[in-house]
């Protein structure tokens, strides 16, 4: 791919624009509460736009475009059946209890509910985290320009980085939720023609199911696959994510994705950045209207990209090592149908996505780090400033440790699997201690723990103890899953129970907190706010069944 | 700050390049598509930035 003079133009004309909103910003930080939590203020078009952006990383366009063209429109289902139903429950249920609790982040809450140790185990494992996921991103964004654009890895991770850095070191929180809106919206320009023109080259939906009925795929399978979410959920053989709905439902649908969207701070963080309890609900219900409909200009190109491929027309899936290099779809799409300029702002909007996604995980690990590890363990008693100073500190750290974890990811891409492994060991059984601590007031802070520590145990041991696709069964094979998707469902599965069973048990062993300090805390000893002066179209169950009754729409015309 | 009137500007700027490209360079194609694609998206993204600048001028004369 050959980018023109305006092309470039278009790359650095949004630099300045990334780098003027954080100069403009700068002057609203004078409290480490300012840097890191935003002061509480910021409004909630934006908040809703942010909490989906920070999660639109490089990763995530590339990783899904990708999937589309691996597996077609089955791809959704981490949409249409995992992202938004668990962002409906985080806004109705369980932000009331974020929000009402004062705490100023996904761990201290966990200390407010339960205790020390469970804070502890939680900061530690989600700031390591947050550094490694976004050093991998980094990785692939380094990796992807080198082979589309022939750009030197190293500068392209220096210099984006560096532009993340100055705008959160300028106007900390704030200035990378303003961004991510930014970025957000740059994204679906520079995406959705792609979409819009790579559809219609195939024959317009409808087109292409026609040609995939006629098709066997490389996998031996029809073509119909491609086109269907749910037609071919029955058995795992005859779906090419090789899932069964079981596995799609409760570990996809639920486990992961609950996991995910209601406990994992980096998302947490925009909505409690919020103005007030009824703007913190909403944001994750607006969010989702939005969220809904990025499949089509991530997931529907890849699926698009594969009918190409196959009428002839000099498009070509690209190749890696005798098989079919999927993370460059959407790449090599841009370079079929954009024209110079156009094709500046689809590669800028690649850019946007990757600066949101390392903005959100550095945001998010310098709370963490400042709040939960060094004003817990480090230095309890300082002036407010010295915290500031901690917070911009770390924010520089957090940048060059990710960088570090480029690299690293860059010269061992097996340490980066086995640690995204362990992440998921560790993260798969968080959704129920969640679950318990909010709505059952009898579990405890000993429960949680042992709950946490043997959910992650749960998990290795069934890594450990199953086949997919010949990676795991390192402690024997008591089963074998026909694909690691299903695999790293049923993970999920048995930590989520295991975790559940656990917290239960020991909970009912020992002291419950007492009541009086559960307030704010706990689904029962909670005062769920109730906003007389919000419209009707306001309220947080109008705004709810709306993002369901479009959902389901969505999911019968796909299925 | 008003987050509208810097993606206003920005938007208006990068519809106004496009729309440019699309219409003193329409030789400017891609290789699969016959489309000006710079015409239309440039149109697109200068209408959705100046609606953005609107707005925020809206929001002001209100107070």
């Amino acid at each position: 791919m050959k980018l023109a003079p305006v092309d470039y133009f278009i790359l650095a004309l949004y630099f300045v624009f990334v780098l003027g909103i954080g100069w403009r910003l700068r002057k609203t930080v004078s409290t480490s509460g300012d840097f890191l939590l935003s002061g509480r203020s910021v409004p909630v078009w934006i908040t809703s736009l942010a909490f989906i952006a920070a999660n639109l990383g490089a990763q995530e366009l590339i990783g899904m475009s990708a999937s589309g063209a691996k597996y077609g429109i089955m791809t959704a289902h981490f949409y249409w059946l995992g992202a938004i139903p668990a962002i409906l429950f985080m806004g109705l249920f369980m932000m009331p209890f974020y929000y009402g609790s004062k705490a100023r982040s996904v761990p201290e809450y966990l200390k407010l509910r339960y205790d020390e140790k469970t804070r502890a185990f939680n900061a530690f494992t989600f700031a390591v985290m947050t550094i490694f996921s976004s050093g991998i991103s980094m990785y692939a964004l380094g990796l992807l320009l080198r082979l589309v654009l022939g750009w030197d890895f190293s500068t392209s991770v220096w210099c984006t980085a560096a532009i993340v850095l100055a705008y959160t070191f300028l106007g900390g929180l704030t200035s990378a939720i303003y961004n991510e809106v930014l970025q957000f919206l740059l994204i679906v320009a520079g995406f959705s023609p792609l979409a819009i023109l790579s559809v219609v080259k195939a024959g317009g939906w409808s087109g292409m199911a026609a040609r995939f009925h006629q098709m066997i795929l490389p996998s031996g399978m029809g073509g119909d696959v491609m086109v269907h979410a749910w037609g071919y959920m029955g058995k795992a053989s005859e779906n090419p994510m090789g899932v069964e709905l079981f596995g799609m439902v409760a570990g996809l649908g639920f486990v992961l994705s609950f996991g995910y969207w209601c406990t994992n701070f980096l998302v947490v963080q925009r909505a409690m950045a919020a103005k007030d309890m009824s703007a913190a609900r909403r944001t994750p219900l607006i969010g989702a209207f939005p969220k809904m409909f990025i499949p089509f200009i991530v997931i529907v190109p890849g699926v698009a990209a594969v009918v190409l491929s196959r009428m002839g027309i000099g498009y070509n899936l690209p190749l890696k090592n005798g098989g079919f290099d999927y993370d460059q779809v959407i790449t090599t799409l841009m370079a079929k149908f954009y024209p110079a300029g156009m094709l500046g702002v689809g590669l800028t909007g690649l850019m946007a996505s990757f600066m949101s996604g390392m903005a959100g995980n550095v945001t998010a690990f310098n709370t963490v780090w400042t709040y939960d590890i060094y004003q817990s363990y480090i230095r309890k008693d300082a002036p407010d400033n010295h915290y500031l100073t901690v917070g911009r500190v770390t924010t520089i750290v957090g940048v060059v440790l990710s960088i570090g974890a480029a690299y690293l990811a860059q010269s061992y891409n097996n340490i980066m699997d086995l640690l995204q492994l362990v992440f998921g060991f560790v993260n798969a059984p968080l959704f129920a201690t969640f679950l318990l601590g909010m709505f059952w007031k009898r579990s405890t802070g000993h429960g949680a723990f042992t709950g946490l520590v043997s959910g992650t145990i749960a998990a290795t041991l069934t890594w450990g103890l199953t086949v997919a696709e010949g990676k795991g069964g390192i402690f024997g094979v008591v089963h074998t899953f026909p694909s690691t998707m299903a695999q790293n469902f049923w993970i999920a599965i048995m930590a989520f129970s295991t975790c559940l069973l656990f917290t239960i048990i020991v909970g009912l062993m020992t002291q419950p907190k007492k009541e009086t300090e559960l307030e704010g805390l706990v689904y029962g000893l909670t005062k769920i706010p109730h906003d007389p002066h919000a419209k009707w179209y306001e309220q947080p169950v109008t705004l709810a069944v709306l993002v369901a009754i479009v959902l389901i729409i969505l999911n019968i015309w796909f299925a | 700050m008003d987050l509208r009137v810097p993606s206003g500007w920005f938007f208006t700027l990068l519809g106004v390049i496009l729309l440019g490209m699309g219409l003193f360079a329409p030789g400017t194609r891609a290789e699969l598509t016959e489309a000006n694609v710079n015409l239309y998206g440039g149109a697109v993204m200068l209408v959705f930035g100046i609606v953005l600048l609107l707005l925020a001028r809206r929001a002001t004369q209100k107070g």
